[in-house]
């Protein structure tokens, strides 16, 4: 079994991308994670996109360009045997707040469901499974240095031991996101291997420092 | 290198029956229920006035409900925590009171409320070194984390991990379930014809888990073992249950697997049983699809504590553990009339098994996680 890494999607304030295909876009004046839906990041209609919290649009849109990068196709109507592991040092504060908040300013009698959703750090990931159809294993993780190495380790253990065929692990802080599709694949389908992956993601908790380390990693595998 | 076991050295909880495994069991025990009017807030804008709360605590006043339920759970067992343990705490919302404090009086601060800083604070408080990452997963988290923490302890990555979970009654949550229609007007029923929603409950908990070989170089007391453990999603809805239950049905398959037994060995189920007419349902038709027509005993500790939310799984792991001790399945508390999917499965009186039983424990959650583990 070689667990390697296969696709990596990133999203920023001012664009988004992936690390194997060298695709990278700009935002366009008014464009950003909320526009995703409309840019053709999805392969298949995101039903209800514009009503996901930001912290949803931004874990589905990095997951979807993590499995572009991989070469994966993925349908809800066709499941498929992958889990998530999304990290961020605010979980999901910013739903907490506009959640009681609106609840607050309503005379606290009203509630509204659609914001209580993702008033969970887990709920992102779960808007992922929904669209992606994925059925492995789920949740929200953090670690007291904000690092993403420890969980990167148990999503390996998940495939290694056929807890899972796959796994999605990322990270989320501020406006930058990044997702990591890790599997057991063949050699040439390879982006990286997970000891140089794991490297740079102990190294520093800085996502946009992890992508500069992860390009020059593929310009030194020589990987177009 | 074999594959180590992984085994639970100490555990404690602290319920709405107050300090201790003990205290809990004698409720369950007795049939009664924990869940009253609740009096931490008004209630009158809600679907519900009922809740299930730990005697004593403060609201907006100080520490947060959880701060103060783990400060009383640790000052009688901190001594037995080695200092090198990790650590993973499990919750679903934590310190949210702090945010509502925030919102309503501009005391402190928005970002004290999140999970990061309460796992900083749950390491002062056990004294761990070991490192530490919260894990969270709607109301599978606490089962979630031990999973993950005997998964850890099996291939060699960890030989101690302390499990703590916690979540509190807030006016966050409450009004949240309340906003989904999720609570039932009386005390929740679990696996009754005529239950209507969840109860909001609270506790705090630990588990202390090592590796066979540690826990017998310490001369530690093994109070059981997880055996096995599976997750998975429904990958369906973000609010309900996957009405075909196969995502719960993975779950048990691989916690059966990962524990290399057979679902005939299974002596009981602790199952999720929130008293929600969907996940009751959802869990009774997951059980048949892998019991088929054996009708393994099935409980549930929620109408007599409520919905402990993400300290629920590791609540129900110590007491299907301490049912496996006195060979004792506790009663589902509230059942008048089980549904008609449950009869014979569930029941309203306390049940006897045999020694040296295998537990199955399930939980599910928002989001449509699915959580099983094998005790043994």
């Amino acid at each position: 079994m070689t667990i390697s890494v296969r696709g990596i999607g990133w999203l920023t304030k001012t664009g988004y991308g992936s690390i194997r295909t060298g695709a990278q876009h700009q935002f366009a004046e008014g464009e950003g994670v909320h526009s995703m839906a409309k840019l053709g990041t999805f392969s298949q209609p995101f039903k209800n996109f514009g009503r996901l919290d930001r912290m949803s649009r931004m874990t589905v849109s990095a997951v979807a360009l993590a499995l572009q990068d991989a070469g994966m196709e993925y349908s809800s109507a066709n499941k498929q045997d992958m889990g998530i592991i999304g990290t961020s040092r605010a979980g999901s504060l910013t739903s907490d707040i506009d959640y009681f908040k609106d609840f607050w300013e309503n005379g606290r009698t009203l509630s509204r469901a659609n914001l209580f959703i993702y008033t969970l750090p887990s709920s992102a990931m779960g808007e992922a499974a929904i669209h992606f159809g994925l059925t492995g294993p789920l949740f929200y993780g953090t670690s007291a240095d904000g690092s993403l190495a420890g969980f990167m380790d148990m999503a390996v253990d998940m495939v290694v031991t056929r807890e899972t065929g796959g796994m999605l692990v990322g990270k989320i802080e501020e406006e930058e996101a990044l997702y990591f599709l890790v599997d057991d694949t063949e050699e040439d389908n390879v982006l990286c291997s997970l000891v140089e992956a794991r490297t740079i993601v102990a190294s520093t908790q800085d996502i946009s420092d992890i992508l500069r380390q992860l390009s020059i990693l593929k310009v030194k595998k020589g990987i177009v | 290198m074999s594959a180590m076991k992984a085994v639970v050295v100490e555990s404690d909880i602290l319920s709405p029956f107050g300090l201790g495994v003990d205290a809990c069991w004698a409720g369950l025990l007795a049939g009664q229920t924990s869940i009253t009017g609740m009096s931490r807030f008004s209630t009158k804008a809600f679907f519900s006035d009922y809740g299930a709360t730990i005697p004593g605590l403060k609201y907006h006043e100080g520490a947060s409900l959880v701060t103060q339920m783990l400060t009383t759970l640790f000052d009688r067992t901190a001594a037995k925590i080695p200092p090198d343990a990790k650590l993973m705490l499990a919750s679903t919302k934590g310190e949210i009171d702090l945010l509502e404090r925030f919102i309503i009086t501009g005391t402190g601060a928005a970002d004290e409320s999140t999970l990061n800083n309460l796992l900083c604070k749950v390491i002062d408080l056990t004294g761990t070194t070991g490192g530490g990452m919260v894990v969270s997963a709607a109301c599978t988290s606490s089962s979630a984390a031990a999973g993950r923490a005997a998964a850890m302890i099996r291939n060699g990555h960890a030989d101690c991990i302390l499990v703590v979970a916690c979540d509190s009654v807030t006016e966050f949550v409450f009004s949240g379930f309340s906003s989904l229609m999720a609570l039932d007007k009386v005390p929740a029923r679990p696996f009754d014809k005529n239950r209507a929603g969840l109860s909001v409950g609270e506790a705090a908990a630990y588990m202390l888990i090592m590796s066979e070989e540690r826990a017998e170089r310490e001369e530690r007391t093994v109070l059981g073992t997880i055996a096995g453990w599976g997750m998975s999603d429904d990958a369906n809805h973000m609010t309900g249950p996957s009405r075909e239950s196969e995502g719960l049905v993975r779950a048990i398959k691989a916690a059966l697997d990962s524990a290399g037994i057979a679902a005939g060995q299974v002596s009981f189920i602790s199952a999720h049983g929130t008293g929600t007419p969907y996940n009751d349902a959802m869990e009774m038709r997951a059980f048949r699809s892998v019991f088929k027509d054996r009708k393994v005993p099935v409980y549930s500790v929620k109408g007599a504590i409520g919905h402990t939310m993400g300290a629920a799984g590791l609540v129900e792991m110590a007491i299907a553990q301490r049912a496996q001790q006195e060979s004792i399945v506790p009663p589902t508390v509230n059942l008048i009339e089980a549904d008609e999917d449950a009869a014979g499965w569930v029941s309203g009186q306390s049940r006897n098994i045999g020694t040296n039983s295998m537990a199955l424990v399930t939980n599910a959650g928002f989001s449509g996680v699915n959580t099983a583990l094998v005790l043994a």
